[in-house]
């Protein structure tokens, strides 16, 4: 009995003390969404954190439209967002900044049997739409007009996301046209993709290529784009053995947007707490020395200024 | 005491309720009929038909039914008629441990075994081509996580089946194996039913371990080495973009309603079966 209650004694006293100590104020910034955006916001965060120590970030990956969910619920503070607005969306008074640029890459298990022949050829818009739009068992012939048996495995996103949002725009269409085998997650399209060998289907650039070597991870390939559609892949269509080659296609325009795109920071509304406005202007001024060494394209000069002067407008 | 049981009893009608009011909105625009008699899903286009996710449903669930039933029946009767007691002291824990495994472990367990098995192993070997995200693998996922609701109430019927019973049987020169087959089964035949019952339940409303690993794929499938999207990943896949479209969010509800409303069904049902059985 004694015992319990010098334990109660030190409990509350323990709690008080806690209480006590919270003079220095910590703020939480929420973020989700975009798995595109993720390990860059991670980035900025661990950055931002070294200057400003009482800032704390939550942040997690479930997809555009959990984040454009979360933010309108006011579940978070901010959503990284990898697609454009809908009208509809727009209408809700979701304030946006973009932050930087990336990609959506067609990818290919490395061991295909056809991959060394799909490389030199490269594939088409028309070619993809046959792939990510029929919905039937594709095989190989009916693409790339050789005679072969080898089937495609198609695969696409089952969560509401920006890349196959994206790649459905390149296409023509919007992400529920795609038609393939739904998988979660970006990470877990490329995994699915790796484990099979007739796997087609797309990641952002940065879930394809591994940082550290820029090289692309084992067992994912890109399939090569036929832009001016002449049947070979060209020489200045040949970008995707280094992932600084393809950011640099990318900032170039040599890769077509879609599926090139920018990326998004959105709230409600436009931002009112002083922490997270000084946090956005710290991405887009300071921020963007992280941006090329995080595996991103950084935005043109132009755009940043405009996204700053959005913050001085009423 | 009687306002906790009566709030339990108003409990499944507020649910059926708040999902058809939700609905509404959909109901008014489309007849239930075509809802659920089209296979056409495509909402940007005003397009809400249900009949693929139902097909969906019911396969992976049936399909779950054929592999658990069977194989917890066989090892309730070993169990409680066959084995040595201290069997069961070990099968308890075992089946505590598998019902209490988190669904999503499954869906990994189920990600990184048994679909690359199905796609590179069976699907082969039975003449198909197939990526493994099918039905067959929602299927086996979904059995291995429903037999020990199934296999812990069979063990528990049959342990109530009186002794003297079955003594009444041998000593009338019955086998050990007909007095089971005449005296145990016909018995219990109930209590299988409701543990029966209980594992659709549990196999229908299962989540996220399904959408792991059944391909998410709108269709009907032609056979189980195909993908096909159960209404429950219907739901945890699309609540995050309903707000930009105009009667998604209806549709989601809709979609619960109808998952509502089959599993109301499986349990009428069974429980016309049993009702049945007493007037014999």
């Amino acid at each position: 009995m004694k015992r319990t209650n010098w334990l109660m004694l030190l409990l509350i006293t323990t709690s008080i003390l806690q209480s006590g100590c919270q003079h220095n104020h910590t703020h939480h910034i929420r973020i989700t969404g975009a798995f595109a955006l993720y390990p860059l916001t991670v980035k900025w965060a661990e950055e931002y954190k070294k200057a400003h120590p009482n800032v704390e970030f939550d942040i997690s990956a479930g997809g555009a439209g959990k984040g454009l969910t979360d933010v309108l619920a006011g579940a978070d503070d901010l959503g990284m967002f990898s697609r454009e607005l809908t009208p509809e969306e727009a209408k809700k008074g979701i304030w946006k900044i973009a932050v930087a640029k990336d990609a959506v890459l067609p990818t290919i298990n490395a061991r295909n049997p056809l991959f060394k022949l799909i490389q030199k050829r490269g594939l088409t818009k028309t070619d993809f739409q046959r792939i990510f739009l029929s919905g039937k068992s594709l095989a190989w012939d009916s693409i790339l007009d050789i005679s072969s048996s080898i089937p495609i495995h198609v695969y696409i996103r089952s969560d509401a996301s920006g890349a196959a949002e994206t790649w459905a725009k390149y296409l023509g269409v919007k992400q529920e046209n795609l038609k393939g085998v739904g998988i979660y997650g970006d990470p877990g399209l490329a995994d699915a993709v790796i484990k099979d060998i007739y796997g087609v289907g797309f990641n952002n650039a940065i879930y394809i290529y591994d940082l550290q070597t820029g090289k692309k991870r084992e067992g994912i390939e890109v399939i090569p784009i036929d832009i001016n559609n002449n049947g070979k892949i060209d020489a200045e269509e040949l970008f995707y053995d280094d992932f600084n080659q393809v950011l640099q296609a990318i900032s170039d325009g040599r890769y077509p947007s879609p599926p090139a795109r920018p990326l998004y920071f959105i709230s409600k509304g436009k931002p009112q707490d002083p922490d997270l406005i000084a946090f956005l202007k710290w991405v887009l001024t300071y921020g963007q020395s992280f941006v090329k060494s995080a595996g991103y394209v950084p935005l043109p000069e132009e755009t940043i200024q405009s996204s700053l002067q959005t913050f001085n407008q009423p | 005491m009687l306002i906790a049981t009566l709030t339990i009893s108003v409990l499944p009608l507020c649910i059926g309720l708040g999902l058809l009011i939700e609905s509404i909105p959909l109901l008014q625009k489309y007849h239930f009929w075509r809802l659920i008699s089209h296979t056409a899903w495509s909402p940007m286009e005003g397009k809400f038909g249900m009949l693929s996710f139902i097909a969906g449903t019911l396969w992976v669930t049936g399909l779950s039914m054929c592999m658990a039933v069977p194989v917890s029946l066989l090892a309730a009767i070993y169990i409680t008629q066959y084995a040595k007691p201290w069997l069961m002291g070990i099968i308890h824990p075992i089946m505590d441990i598998l019902a209490g495994i988190p669904s999503v472990v499954y869906g990994v367990g189920g990600v990184l075994i048994i679909v690359p098995w199905i796609s590179e192993k069976l699907a082969p070997a039975m003449g198909y081509s197939s990526s493994g995200y099918c039905i067959l693998a929602g299927g086996i996922i979904l059995a291995v996580m429903s037999i020990p609701y199934i296999l812990h109430l069979q063990i528990e019927i049959f342990r109530t089946v009186p002794v003297e019973l079955k003594e009444v049987s041998l000593s009338l020169g019955a086998s050990y194996w007909e007095t089971i087959k005449y005296v145990l089964l016909k018995q219990t035949r109930k209590g299988i039913i409701a543990s029966i019952g209980l594992g659709i339940s549990k196999s229908l409303g299962e989540t996220i371990a399904v959408l792991m690993v059944v391909g998410n794929v709108p269709q009907i499938p032609a056979n189980v080495f195909q993908g096909a999207y159960p209404l429950p990943a219907l739901l945890a896949n699309n609540y995050g973009e309903m707000m930009s479209i105009p009667l998604y969010l209806a549709a989601l509800m809709f979609a619960g309603l109808l998952l509502f409303l089959i599993i109301c069904l499986c349990n009428s049902i069974s429980t016309w079966i049993i009702y049945n059985m007493h007037q014999v």
